[in-house]
Parts: structure tokens; C-alpha cells; sequence
């Protein structure tokens, strides 16, 4: 089986600090990799190479088989949920629905399954500015989801948000992967990395690949750290 | 192709909806020009300025005096407000505004003009308001005129000349004034679409800055380069939809104007709109550029105001491009609104034929093709991303 994400030296910067400084990873078909760091580390700036929007200092990254510097044919089959609130805000949740899949050339068919599957109907004639965290997160993905996308690119999907709506979206995302989907979702609590298959830990520009249990357990023992000496790893950061 | 179609057409109507949500943008467009029109017809209602306040100081008190202040009151411009007995009652109702010209006829006046010695009345402009001052002074030119030739008709009567061989004489050269194109020297028909059509293009230019600025600074931009739709037909889009909400925001100001209001159209309708339609087309270009080339929304602003406000001064219609220092009558004509104004006022009034007219339609359209080229560069090579939360 081929990965359907391929990234290889992976280097970025933002001014004169190094981002990402030669990371390595692949995501497999129907697998949900988790980034995880913490606020600064780098997670977003990863997503958005992935997703095409950032271009990157150097290294590879394919994405379906398109390197994603010279080929866009993979945002065909790419959803995307940012972090920040990226829909239209003045438009109702049913017109940046039908503006989106008119952009993906997605089915208008798929609105109605895709709205049913996040619990939206009652919402869509609210504008999307309206809407509360988890609703918004909720319709975000709907609209990521139009195009049946092979890949999912998802940066803190459920933070801070209600939990209906958290269930919501697991379900959502959980059929998506069980359909053969991949994801890559970047988070900030650890709590979460129970519904990822890998995480890998960004931290001063590298990825290390754990598996979530070893996520967690590195969480544990650093906290644990932290709290027997009082301090932390500022100084490494500084 | 039909992909394309259906990407574009919702492209569009996204730009429509995003117009019509903002419910500020689309009450400034849709009212600005067209209350500012009515503003002005009411404001330029009188046409012409007539009865300026006048008051004479007659310090001869003769019965030839008495007929020149006569003369002055029935005078269609002048409005003969007071009679004042000193130079500085005259004074002080001039510095207090409720006079704007004064008239001083000296004493002996009468005496020397039937003696046919010369004699010199002074006329007092308040000149700290140049319209009404231009205004005055023509009309006390007109009163001067006549006077002067009244003066030399009886003084060659009194040398013995026949009535008529003398009004001869006087008539040898016979100075005709022909205002053409606007022979009334109406105002109103001079200034009032000229001025709405100024907030018009002004609402516009503002508007057209945000095409690119105004995606590009928002995180939805994000989401737009996700889905891997190109710029070019993205902002081609929304431009084309500004293009027709600009153009349709102008046509009730036309109708409002030449068909309500009357005023003078030479050209006809049809040229006049597609001349409005390249004017638009050539400010959607000019914002977009500014946009394309602004850091975010609000420095996309700060450029289309820097543009848009001075233009209609600098486009030469109110004050004379000739008039304007030498580098600078170069430099206005790279506006659109220069050659726009100076093409309007044209068309409003002389409908000088194609042959004249179409070299103002080819630089709009040069205009609008080098702005949307340097904006086209600007995009494609600038970095136009989103803020996006960083973690």
C-alpha cells in the first residue's frame, strides 16, 4: 500500500527561526496521524505546506502523488478544517456550503448527506459568524467533507468546544476514516490522541512518530517533570 | 469547461452576496451617488447666482446719480440690499456679510459726466467667496459697459452730433458675448452630475480596493487556496461583479439626471453609458492594482482614499489642467478619472464624434490593462496568504 502523504527533509522558516528543520513522515491509507505540539511548535505551519497553501524552504512533500510545489491535482480530494475560523463568516452556513462545493466541484447533493451526518440542518440559514465553537467546527468540516476527499487535513478539531458537538465530529471523522480516508489532524491536548492511529511529536522543528499510548505516556512523564523540579524546559526554548 | 463555468458563476455570486451581507457597503453604494445628486440639484436649484446684495454709497445725490443707482437695482444680478451715507457703513456691512458688493459714486458725478469729463465710480467685491466675486464683477461690467456708452453718446450729442450718428459711432464695434453649450451659464448643469458622479467614483474606488486585500486578509483565503482554484479566475470574478455593481450604481444618477433633471445630453445615452461602463472598468482595475499591492484591507483603503479623493480636483474639471503647473498636467492625465471628467463634459455637452472621443475610450482601457497586469504580477509573485493562528 502507498502512503497517500509522503514528506521528506522537510525544512521551513519563518524570518530567521527554523520551523520545521528536516522532518521525515508518511501517512497510510485509511490512518489518522496526529501532529501534536505545543502553541508555537510548528503544527499549523505543517498543515498548510500539506494543504498547499504555504509554500516551504526545502525538502519533498507529495501529497496522492502530486508534489504539492509544481502539482495542485491533490486539492481535488482535500478537505481542510483550520484552526482559525476560515468559512465565510457573512455568508449562512447553507451558502458557504453551496459556495464551497461549487469551488470543489462537489455534487449540491452532498449537502444534504454531508449537513445530516454533522447535525446541521437546523442551522443553515444562520450566518456563519453566528455560529458557536462547536457548531462552527461542525460546519467546517461539513464543507471540508463536500468532496469526499481522500485526505483530511484537520489543525485542533475538537478544542475548546462543546461536548455534543465533539462527539459530532468524531463520528464524522471516524467514518470518514473507516471509508478508506486518511487524516492528518493537529492537536494541543494530549487527551486526544486516543483517536489517532500515530502522533508525531513536533518539537524545535523535528517530528518524532509515537504511538498515541507513548504520546500520552512522554506527556505524563514530562509533567511529572515539571513538577518534582519546579521547572520546565523554557530553556531549551529560549 | 462546465467545471470552470460552475466554479466561476459561484465565484460571483458569492461576491454578490458578500456585497449585499455588508450591509454598510451596499447602503453607501446603493444611496451615496444618488442622494448626493439630490443634494446637489437642491443646492444648485437657483442655476445662476442672481441678486447678489448690493448697497450704494451716493455721495453725489444728483438726479444722474440717482438713475445709475436706479440702474443697478434693476440690474438681474444685483439685488440693491442698502443705501449707506459713509465709506464705513459701506465697510462694515461688507466685513459683516450682509452685503457682498458695494457701489461708491463720487461726488460731482453728476457734473462731470454732463461736462464730459471723466469720472470713476468704485465697485467693492467682497472677494473672499470667488463665485459670487466672478459673479459681481461681470455683472458690474455689464452696468459699466452701458454706462460708459451712454456717457459718450451725450457727450457727442452735446458737441453737436445727430442722436443717431453719435449711437452709430458707439456701435462701430459691437462686442457679442455667445456663450455656447450652456448658454445660460447654468450651474446646476455645469457641476451637479460632474460632483455625484465624483462620490460615485469614489464609493468605487474604495469598493474595487478591497478585490484582492479584501480575501487575501481574511482567513477564508485559506480555505480558497485549499480548494486549488486559481487566483486569476477568482479575482476575475469578483471583478467582473463589481464591474456591473458599479455600473448599475450609476445609472439611476444618469436617469435621475438627464431625463428628470433635464440636463443637457449631446452624445446621446448609449454613448454616455458605455463611456461610464469603460470609466468603471478602468476603476475596478486601478483598485484591484492598489489592492493587489496593499499589505492588508486597511492599507488597501489608505491607497484608494489617496487616489480617489483628490482625483476629481486633479482631473482638471472644475479648475483648468492648463492652469496647473507643467509636470503636473502631465501626471493627472494617468488617472482614469482625468480623462473620464474631461471625456464627460465633452460628451455632456458638445458630442465632439467618435473620432475625438474614442482616444479617451482607448486610455481608460490602457489604463485598466496595465493595472490589472501589475496587479496580475503583484498576486501571482506576492505573498498573499492569510493570517492564520500559529501553533
Amino acid at each position: 500500500m502507498e502512503a497517500v502523504i509522503k514528506v521528506s527533509r522537510l525544512i521551513q522558516a519563518k524570518g530567521r527561526r527554523l520551523v520545521l528543520n528536516g522532518i521525515d513522515f508518511q501517512v497510510m491509507p485509511g490512518e489518522c496521524f496526529g501532529v501534536f505540539g505545543t502553541r508555537g511548535a510548528g503544527k499549523t505551519s505543517l498543515l498548510h505546506i500539506l494543504a498547499g497553501i504555504d509554500g516551504f524552504r526545502s525538502g519533498e512533500v507529495t501529497v496522492l502523488g502530486c508534489n504539492v510545489r509544481n502539482n495542485e491535482g491533490f486539492k481535488a480530494s482535500l478537505g481542510l478544517v483550520t484552526q482559525a475560523r476560515s468559512l465565510f463568516l457573512d455568508l449562512t452556513a447553507h451558502e458557504n456550503l453551496d459556495f464551497f462545493a461549487a469551488l470543489k466541484n462537489a455534487p449540491r447533493s452532498r449537502i444534504d448527506p454531508v449537513s445530516r451526518s454533522l447535525a446541521l440542518e437546523e442551522y443553515l440559514d444562520a450566518p456563519a459568524g453566528s455560529l458557536d465553537a462547536g457548531l462552527f467546527q461542525r460546519l467546517s468540516l461539513a464543507c471540508a467533507l463536500l468532496n469526499a476527499p481522500r485526505v483530511l487535513i484537520a489543525d485542533e478539531l475538537i478544542k475548546d468546544i462543546d461536548l455534543n458537538s465533539r462527539q459530532i465530529l468524531l463520528n464524522a471523522l471516524g467514518n470518514f476514516l473507516s471509508g478508506g480516508g486518511s487524516c492528518v489532524w493537529g492537536f494541543s491536548d494530549i487527551g486526544s490522541c486516543h483517536h489517532m492511529n500515530r502522533v508525531g511529536w513536533l518539537e524545535e522543528g523535528l517530528l518524532n512518530a509515537l504511538s498515541p499510548e507513548q504520546a500520552a505516556h512522554e506527556w505524563e512523564h514530562r509533567l511529572l517533570q515539571v513538577e518534582t523540579t519546579g521547572s520546565g524546559r523554557d530553556e531549551d526554548h529560549a | 469547461m462546465k467545471t470552470m463555468l460552475r466554479r466561476y458563476l459561484a465565484i460571483m455570486r458569492h461576491e454578490v452576496l458578500t456585497l449585499w451581507h455588508d450591509t454598510g457597503l451596499r447602503h453607501i453604494m446603493l444611496w451615496a451617488s444618488l442622494l448626493g445628486l439630490c443634494l446637489f440639484l437642491l443646492v444648485y436649484r437657483a442655476q445662476t447666482i442672481t441678486a447678489i446684495p448690493t448697497a450704494v454709497l451716493d455721495l453725489d445725490h444728483s438726479s444722474t446719480s440717482r438713475q445709475l443707482v436706479e440702474q443697478i437695482a434693476n440690474t438681474e444680478n444685483l439685488d440693491l440690499a442698502a443705501s449707506v451715507n459713509s465709506f464705513d457703513d459701506l465697510k462694515s456691512l461688507i466685513n459683516a456679510g450682509r452685503v457682498i458688493a458695494g457701489v461708491v459714486i463720487p461726488e460731482n458725478y453728476g457734473r462731470d459726466l454732463s461736462l464730459g469729463h471723466q469720472t470713476r465710480i468704485l465697485a467693492i467685491i467682497d472677494a473672499s467667496n470667488m463665485i459670487y466675486a466672478t459673479n459681481a464683477s461681470s455683472a458690474f461690467l455689464t452696468i459699466s459697459r452701458t454706462i460708459s456708452a451712454q456717457a459718450g453718446i451725450s457727450t457727442l450729442v452735446a458737441s453737436g452730433v445727430q442722436f443717431n450718428d453719435a449711437q452709430d459711432a458707439y456701435q462701430t464695434v459691437d462686442f457679442q458675448e455667445e456663450p455656447w453649450f450652456n448658454p445660460a451659464l447654468n450651474y446646476a448643469y455645469f457641476l451637479v452630475l460632474a460632483l455625484a458622479l465624483n462620490m460615485w467614483q469614489q464609493c468605487c474606488t474604495l469598493a474595487a480596493c478591497m478585490t484582492v486585500a479584501g480575501e487575501t486578509g481574511r482567513n477564508s483565503w485559506l480555505q480558497i487556496r485549499a480548494t486549488g482554484i486559481s487566483r486569476w479566475s477568482f479575482f476575475s470574478g469578483k471583478a467582473l461583479v463589481q464591474l456591473a455593481a458599479f455600473f448599475l450604481m450609476a445609472l439611476p444618477v444618469f436617469l435621475l439626471n438627464f431625463l428628470v433633471s433635464k440636463s443637457p445630453l449631446q452624445c446621446g445615452f448609449p454613448v454616455m453609458l458605455l463611456f461610464t461602463l469603460t470609466f468603471a472598468l478602468a476603476l475596478q482595475a486601478l483598485g484591484t492594482m492598489m489592492s493587489s499591492l496593499a499589505r492588508n484591507p486597511v492599507d488597501a483603503s489608505r491607497l484608494g482614499m489617496i487616489i480617489a479623493l483628490p482625483s476629481f480636483v486633479l482631473s482638471g474639471y472644475t479648475w483648468p489642467i492648463e492652469a496647473m503647473p507643467h509636470w503636473l498636467q502631465s501626471v493627472v492625465w494617468v488617472l482614469p478619472q482625468t480623462w473620464f471628467f474631461q471625456g464627460f463634459n465633452y460628451l455632456a455637452f458638445k458630442n465632439p464624434g467618435w473620432g475625438f472621443i474614442s482616444r479617451y475610450f482607448l486610455a481608460l482601457l490602457i489604463i485598466a490593462g496595465i493595472c490589472y497586469g501589475v496587479a496580475a504580477i503583484a498576486v501571482s509573485q506576492g505573498n498573499h496568504g492569510a493570517r492564520g493562528a500559529e501553533s
